[in-house]
């Protein structure tokens, strides 16, 4: 049995796959897109709130929300002046594919040329250890579990108790219907786009002061969180959620036991699925 | 009588004017050369993507230094030369190794190429070998003998230069430690799944000749998430953990470990410290004292005495640096790489006699002795034609105390005879 401390990190990891995976669902379950480019809002929200924090003085809990509005507004802006544009008739996914990988080298590049290339950090927010009795942990990770816990809560609220998330939930379900009913499908997706990205950037500015930054750091996440929808089954917001917690879990304590091959046996563990179960573990059955 | 007098002074007339108009008519001659000669020396170099520092920290500082070592030059058969250094990216890909490779030697002219750093030396060297070009980069898992199970073949190579021990360097930093934290109890090794190989299995197989008691994790690139490792590591007993990964991953594992209480557990990775500030903010003030990296400033050298005139270059250099900065420029690390590799390069052409004949210029190199900024070293290879040529490193170590880089300790390598 792995000690506690790896179930605390697997714990940790896991808010950030969900948070991430949450994010990538929401906009595939209206735009039916995956957003390649959804590590890059990562990274750029990170960014955002790490210059909020040295440059501007502003509290920690305040630039997380700065940092959500303003990428989550970025990302509304690449919905209605690319993604738009590209799923009007006479184009396909592949164009939106093409657009969105593109998007993840301009962004990185473009991180690259305003902010820099040396490794940032934000250890002085929330420093110190919680001691417990066999292990520690940091205030920082326990702000990330506090954190998940709000946003998920959040999103709950959201998406059952508000006009939006009515709409949203209609749009998903029956666009055609949605739209018959007086709802634009067009203005949720922008709207849907816009709370996946900022999901993204508050899931970087959590992990900022726990990690680091810089223009690449969103690569990595994006592909843990693409997995863990997978597990939980692409289209379903609780998949993503018990996705991303055994997936965070797993990946701690397979590197417990194996070390540098754990990614193969949690890669060998998705193909497993995807043959057992190809709609993951919450998702519709493929017909 | 008088007509003799008259065909002399016809003759002489015509003798004249044709020698006038053949001396205006001849081209003048090529001016001779009143200053130095100018060689470009190129260096594919990661300027993108994520290893973009190793290239954009110490470029500042190897323009300033091949400013300074300008203002004398090198004398190749009575002619003085200066350098000029061109840098390519070669974005850390094999592919962009070897385009930098051609840009350099076939759109820029240069005659050498210096001070190469990324992995992707046997494409570099598939380019500049056939075109007789000397390369002087380092030596890595990769790059050493195929009979070590690397891809470097002197007999299809013989433009290759070590002028960086890379691999012995890692093995030269870990005794260092040792040396300096003598209660270490278990050296941790961790390195990225990228550097394995034959060349790492022959550093574990030196630790133990040595005596060193060590445990070795792998990991792959990308990881973030340090803290299973840190628990094998603090259940194998270890009581430093040395890195030869990015310095990204050490900052974070350096970080990690405090948080999880093995306050005790040291960290150090190869490579130098880029700006202790740097790990200052990344890690946490406490987190990061105490972390341990390759040394190259020459003036703290205790086991390696180094010429004062490379060192007061050196530190001219880094002081033209701070002042276009704007503020005090720190890393070190530079130094050990291209300043040295081009005095390696200068004074091989020196010793020659020649800049254009490849053969008679490794020929210079090829067990010859050579005085740099981090020591005066005799490059291996004199006598066994087709081992590695590889040239010394004082592989000194230093730690983050405070706000400020400090010497702890070096450990001399010999180069391979």
């Amino acid at each position: 049995m792995p000690p506690a401390e790896i179930w605390v990190d697997g714990l940790v990891q896991s808010c950030i796959y969900m948070t991430m995976a949450f994010g990538m669902v929401l906009v595939f379950s209206i735009l039916g897109i995956l957003n390649w480019t959804h590590g890059q809002f990562y990274m750029l929200g990170a960014f955002v709130v790490y210059y909020a924090i040295t440059a501007a003085g502003i509290p920690f809990p305040i630039s997380l929300l700065i940092s959500g509005v303003v990428v989550g507004g970025l990302g509304a802006l690449v919905e209605k002046f690319i993604i738009e544009r590209l799923t009007a008739p006479g184009y396909g996914m592949l164009y939106v594919t093409a657009a969105t990988l593109a998007l993840i080298f301009f962004f990185e590049g473009a991180a690259g040329m305003v902010f820099g290339l040396q490794d940032k950090g934000l250890a002085m927010v929330l420093p110190g250890v919680l001691n417990l009795s066999s292990f520690s942990i940091s205030y920082q990770k326990i702000a990330v579990v506090i954190f998940t816990l709000v946003i998920m809560i959040a999103m709950y609220i959201v998406l059952n108790f508000t006009k939006v998330g009515l709409a949203i939930r209609a749009a998903a379900q029956e666009p055609d219907a949605a739209s018959l009913y007086g709802i634009s499908v067009g203005r949720v997706s922008v709207i849907v786009m816009g709370i996946g990205c900022a999901l993204a950037a508050m899931a970087g500015s959590i992990m900022a002061p726990v990690y680091i930054v810089n223009p690449f750091i969103g690569r990595i996440p994006m592909i843990f969180s693409l997995l863990a929808i997978i597990i939980g089954g692409l289209g379903s917001l609780t998949g993503a959620i018990v996705g991303g917690i055994i997936l965070g879990l797993l990946n701690s304590v397979i590197a417990y036991y194996v070390s540098y091959l754990s990614e193969f046996v949690l890669f060998l563990l998705v193909i497993v699925i995807l043959l057992v179960r190809p709609q993951g573990l919450f998702g519709a059955s493929i017909k | 009588m008088k007509k003799w007098y008259n065909v002399v002074a016809i003759l002489m007339a015509t003798f004249i004017v044709l020698g006038v108009f053949a001396i205006g008519c001849a081209e003048p001659a090529p001016p001779q050369p009143t200053g130095p000669i100018t060689i470009n020396i190129g260096t594919p170099v990661p300027l993108s993507g994520p290893a973009a520092n190793w290239g954009k920290v110490p470029t500042p500082f190897y323009e300033a230094f091949i400013e300074v070592f300008n203002k004398e030059g090198f004398q190749v058969d009575g002619q003085t030369y200066n350098l000029k250094l061109i840098q390519v990216d070669d974005k850390n890909t094999p592919e962009g190794g070897a385009a930098a490779a051609k840009q350099l030697i076939f759109g820029d002219g240069c005659k050498f190429l210096v001070g190469h750093w990324s992995w992707n030396f046997p494409s570099v060297s598939a380019v500049t070998n056939p075109a007789k070009v000397i390369l002087i980069a380092r030596n890595g898992n990769e790059a050493v003998p195929a009979s070590w199970g690397g891809l470097y073949d002197p007999e299809t190579m013989p433009y290759v230069v070590f002028g960086h021990p890379s691999q012995e360097e890692y093995l030269g930093d870990a005794l260092a430690i040792v040396k300096a934290i003598p209660d270490y109890k278990v050296l941790g090794i961790l390195d990225s799944t990228q550097g394995k190989g034959a060349g790492w299995d022959n550093v574990d197989n030196t630790l133990d000749a040595d005596g060193v008691k060590y445990h070795h994790e792998w990991y792959t690139p990308g990881t973030a998430d340090w803290a299973p490792y840190i628990t094998r590591f603090a259940e194998a007993g270890c009581g430093v953990v040395f890195t030869a990964g990015d310095i990204s991953s050490t900052m974070i594992f350096a970080k990690q470990r405090w948080e999880m209480g093995y306050k005790d557990m040291r960290v150090g990775h190869s490579g130098p410290i880029l700006d202790p500030a740097m790990y200052v903010a990344v890690c946490g003030r406490d987190a990061a004292q105490g972390l341990i990296g390759s040394y190259y400033a020459p003036w703290d050298f205790k086991e390696i005495e180094v010429n004062p005139k490379y060192i007061d270059m050196c530190q001219e250099a880094m002081s033209m640096v701070s002042e276009e900065q704007g503020k005090p420029y720190v890393y070190t690390g530079g130094i050990g790489w291209l300043p040295t590799q081009a005095l390696i390069l200068a004074q091989a052409l020196e010793k020659a006699g020649t800049v254009d004949d490849p053969d008679a210029i490794m020929e210079a190199i090829r067990g010859g002795t050579f005085d740099t900024p981090i020591g005066k070293y005799t490059m291996s290879g004199a006598k066994t034609y087709g081992s590695p040529i590889v040239f010394g490193n004082p592989n000194a170590i230093s730690q983050i105390q405070g706000d400020k880089e400090v010497y702890i300790s070096e450990s001399p390598w010999q180069p391979i005879p």
